[in-house]
């Protein structure tokens, strides 16, 4: 049996999400696992050249490009035509990968849509079941609960950040073919993005981080929330908060993990002053390893946490930024 | 300016689970379900508050489930919807998210729909298909996780914003128009008690799935679900917190950090 994969990058300002590399290594695995098949990366977008670049050394065995200056902000409808001109180009049996960043997951069902086949999103497993049929696994209800869906025709499958490997080893110089994006539908038309905010440039993206340090309520003022930004500093990570932050004016919105906010995954979570409410474990429970620093010992985030320091959030913090910037 | 709002009648997240004898999903005995999904209330107040602000026409609410859907649909009538709509499944009916956007688009179609609003995702299978979905097969530009929107009448536009990975985006886009919603401007409106008692008399129909799905003609994907669930299954709970103990911070930190270098390896 034989799969082809198509990955669909995502790509912002010029730059490759992580993500991205992750979707190109996990189509090579899958490729194996299904005895065979091409990897063709797939590249949307404008002003590409630098990335395709990127790409056709990341071990695909060809890079599609649709390159256009239509598709110079993500206009998911545009998208999807371009994705419809790539998917043309690969044989079946075919499943599509998409990193599940906003884009991604946005991207995908109105892929769905319009060429069939079914839809996983933000699969933390993917396999090759009996049949030769894709097989995603993901979680639901917050993380309480796991489902194994059966993909039938065209698997489309978005890959939550962090939860595949990049494989180190992946290299190459596959060909690159561009693309004409034809005409776009009038459901394509008209989007025009008016600004974009960078939050934080000096602070890693949320969802793909690693670590992320979060401080909620118990962090007191929005001045003591600098201690937050220290400690992630030293250990290069994410920050986060919890809405309380948000609602008090502590922080800006972009930096809310929970229900209204991001869900993240990283290897390291870690809670000053946040008590757990279940609006914010749905945002966290797919992290690797929880800490949780808190005053109340009843508070409920010690039950899904790995480790817990029953105490004072603002003399913790100090105490681990000056810990771990002693040492390399 | 007509506004149609799909809703998920869902479990309550702190609710306990058990899997259900098939494996595939959850047992809804003992189940307590919410009244509506929380971003679908979100998405029910964000367009209750442009109808007032902006003086439209009517709010109508769609729901797609099983005959206890019907309560989630009173609490939007409740919360000032004008219609509500439920496409009724039979008991044990499993759907997957593409097919259920395939069916709202059905229903849609015969509503005035100048916008279309969704939730971003529902609470219990996360999926967060709909809307995007919605908007191919209804042949509309989708917007999703919008977290603010702001309609102008005069240009037939839309203005919104919504958080990509590393930045806010201010944009704005024509309408008619699917949104998806991340979270609303306010908070969701508590119905009142006459306002309850006033839900009990709106209009809310029923339509049977077979009726829905013998009227979809040849959308992409067809009239059965092209996922199946091939198990459900409940992870082990975490065991609690291991907690670290210590005479000073300085103390505590040092044995964290280790916890994290040496027995987690996370460091």
């Amino acid at each position: 049996m034989t799969l082809n994969v198509l990955v669909l990058t995502d790509q912002r300002g010029g730059q490759l999400k992580r993500s991205s590399l992750e979707a190109l290594s996990e189509a090579r695995r899958l490729v194996g696992k299904a005895g065979g098949g091409q990897v063709v990366a797939g590249l949307i977008g404008q002003g590409l050249d630098k990335i395709a670049d990127e790409v056709k050394r990341a071990g695909p065995s060809k890079v599609l490009v649709v390159d256009d200056e239509r598709l110079k902000w993500f206009c998911v409808a545009a998208y999807a035509t371009a994705a419809h001109r790539l998917i043309e180009k690969v044989p079946a049996p075919l499943a599509i990968l998409v990193p599940d960043t906003t884009l991604g997951r946005e991207l995908a069902s109105r892929i769905c849509a319009q060429v069939g086949g079914s839809v996983a999103t933000a699969a933390t497993e993917i396999s090759v079941g009996a049949q030769g049929e894709v097989v995603a696994k993901r979680k639901v209800f917050g993380g309480r609960a796991t489902e194994t869906l059966g993909l039938k025709g065209i698997a489309i499958i978005t890959l939550r950040p962090n939860a595949f490997a990049v494989d180190p080893a992946a290299q190459g110089d596959a060909p690159v073919e561009k693309l004409p994006l034809g005409d776009l539908p009038p459901a394509a038309q008209g989007l025009i993005v008016e600004s974009v905010v960078s939050t934080k440039g000096d602070t890693a993206d949320l969802t793909e981080a690693n670590i992320v340090v979060s401080g909620g309520r118990g962090m007191k003022s929005a001045e003591n929330f600098v201690l937050v930004e220290n400690l992630a500093k030293v250990m290069g990570a994410a920050v986060g908060a919890s809405r309380a932050v948000i609602d008090s004016g502590w922080r800006p919105e972009s930096m809310q993990v929970g229900q209204t906010g991001k869900t993240i995954a990283p290897q390291l979570y870690i809670a000053f002053g946040i008590s757990g409410a279940i609006q914010h474990l749905v945002g966290i429970n797919n992290s690797r390893c929880i800490v949780a620093v808190n005053k109340d010992p009843a508070a409920p985030i010690f039950k899904v946490a790995d480790y817990g320091v029953v105490g004072d959030a603002l003399t913790i913090l100090p105490a681990m930024t000056q810990a771990l910037s002693k040492k390399p | 300016m007509d506004v149609v709002v799909c809703v998920k009648h869902v479990p309550d997240p702190e609710t306990k689970l058990k899997v259900a004898a098939s494996g595939k999903t959850y047992d809804p005995d003992g189940v307590k379900f919410t009244i509506a999904n929380t971003y679908d209330e979100a998405t029910v107040e964000e367009a209750l508050r442009m109808k007032e602000e902006f003086h439209f026409g009517a709010v109508r609410s769609v729901s797609v489930g099983p005959s206890r859907s019907e309560e989630g649909l009173r609490a939007t009538l409740a919360m000032g919807v004008d219609e509500a709509t439920l496409v009724e499944t039979p008991p044990g009916t499993v759907l997957d998210p593409m097919l259920v956007s395939r069916i709202l688009a059905v229903v849609i179609k015969d509503m005035p729909h100048d916008l279309v609003m969704v939730g971003k995702q529902a609470q219990d299978d996360e999926a967060g298909e709909v809307g995007s979905a919605l908007g191919e097969y209804l042949q509309l530009p989708s917007y999703s996780f919008v977290t603010g929107l702001t309609p102008d009448a005069a240009s037939h536009r839309l203005k919104m914003r919504r958080y990509l990975e590393g930045g806010e985006e201010v944009f704005s886009g024509p309408f008619p128009a699917v949104i998806s919603l991340q979270k609303g401007v306010k908070d969701p409106r508590t119905p009142t008690l006459p306002n309850i008692l006033k839900a009990r008399k709106k209009p809310l129909k029923k339509i049977p799935l077979q009726e829905v799905l013998s009227k979809m003609g040849n959308m992409a994907g067809g009239t059965t679900p092209t996922s199946d669930i091939a198990s459900f299954a409940l992870p082990p709970p975490r065991a609690g917190a291991k907690i670290i103990e210590g005479q000073t911070p300085d103390e505590i930190a040092e044995k964290l950090i280790k916890a994290l270098k040496e027995e987690a390896k996370v460091l």
